[in-house]
């Protein structure tokens, strides 16, 4: 009998990497509707957000790895890097490797947002959804536990976290900064 | 003394500045912070420098005059 312990560790590492990613993507949406109101110090959202992502990042990389080393399905270094050439289920693999893919571009981009220009940078920030949505049809397709009760109930709520959220930020205005005039726009000097 | 720079090609316009350190920071109607003030005495100006999500904020410590 073949060695489980890879196949174990890369289904353990997909589903971690999703629950990050999930987490990573409720923070980033926390740090402008302040959810908790001032329980949450403004820096720890932003701290948080950028912690989840890079420990997803990770997850998926241990995900990655874990899957070449495993010979239960058989997925070589070329099948990591391109969408659909995995012989085991390529759609549904190619949409994960879709998502890493686009996921760790996100990632990168925030050090080079200067010079992407931050309005770039944004449209860019936002294709998270698509990661996300891509991540929740891979895991779906490709998950050996999908159709056990509590793996769907994972993807389930975490879909349902992920509108909650949106729908939150999309509907509630960010709350007022205390003490703060908002003055008209004037011209003024760029500070020294 | 901390002197305090805003990278405006980088504002977004969070606003967590302005809560944190009132005195220095201001937001315009667009949503863009301004200073109020380019050096100060309060740490708080330390704070708004971390909590800015889009790094537009250095703060360096200078001598005062």
């Amino acid at each position: 009998m073949k060695d489980p312990t890879f196949w174990l560790l890369a289904r353990a590492s997909g589903l971690t990497a999703y629950v990050l990613l999930t987490l990573s993507v409720l923070a980033g949406l926390a740090v402008k509707s302040r959810p908790f109101g001032r329980a949450v110090k403004a820096a720890s959202a932003t701290d948080t957000h950028r912690f989840l992502s890079l420990l997803a990042l990770g997850a998926i990389a241990l995900h990655a790895i874990t899957l070449v080393l495993d010979q239960t399905v058989h997925i070589g270094l070329a099948a990591l890097l391109i969408p659909g050439v995995a012989s085991y289920r390529p759609f549904a693999t190619g949409l994960g490797v879709f998502a890493a893919e686009l996921g760790a571009l996100i990632i990168v981009s925030f050090p080079l947002r200067k010079r992407i220009g931050v309005r770039a940078w944004r449209r860019l920030h936002f294709t998270t959804y698509a990661v996300f949505a891509t991540a929740t049809a891979h895991g779906l397709a490709a998950g050996t536990d999908t159709h056990r009760l509590w793996a769907f109930g994972l993807y389930l709520g975490a879909v349902f976290a992920v509108a909650a959220a949106t729908a939150w930020r999309a509907l509630n205005r960010p709350i007022p900064t205390k003490g703060v005039t908002r003055v008209p726009d004037r011209d003024r000097p760029l500070p020294v | 003394m901390y002197r305090i720079v805003i990278d405006h090609s980088l504002c977004s316009g969070f606003g967590d500045c302005a809560d944190l350190a009132p005195e220095v920071f201001e937001l315009e109607s667009e949503g863009r912070a301004f200073l109020r003030a380019g050096e100060s005495d309060d740490p708080a100006v330390l704070d708004a420098a971390a909590a800015c999500p889009m790094g537009a904020i250095s703060v360096v410590q200078v001598e005062a005059a």
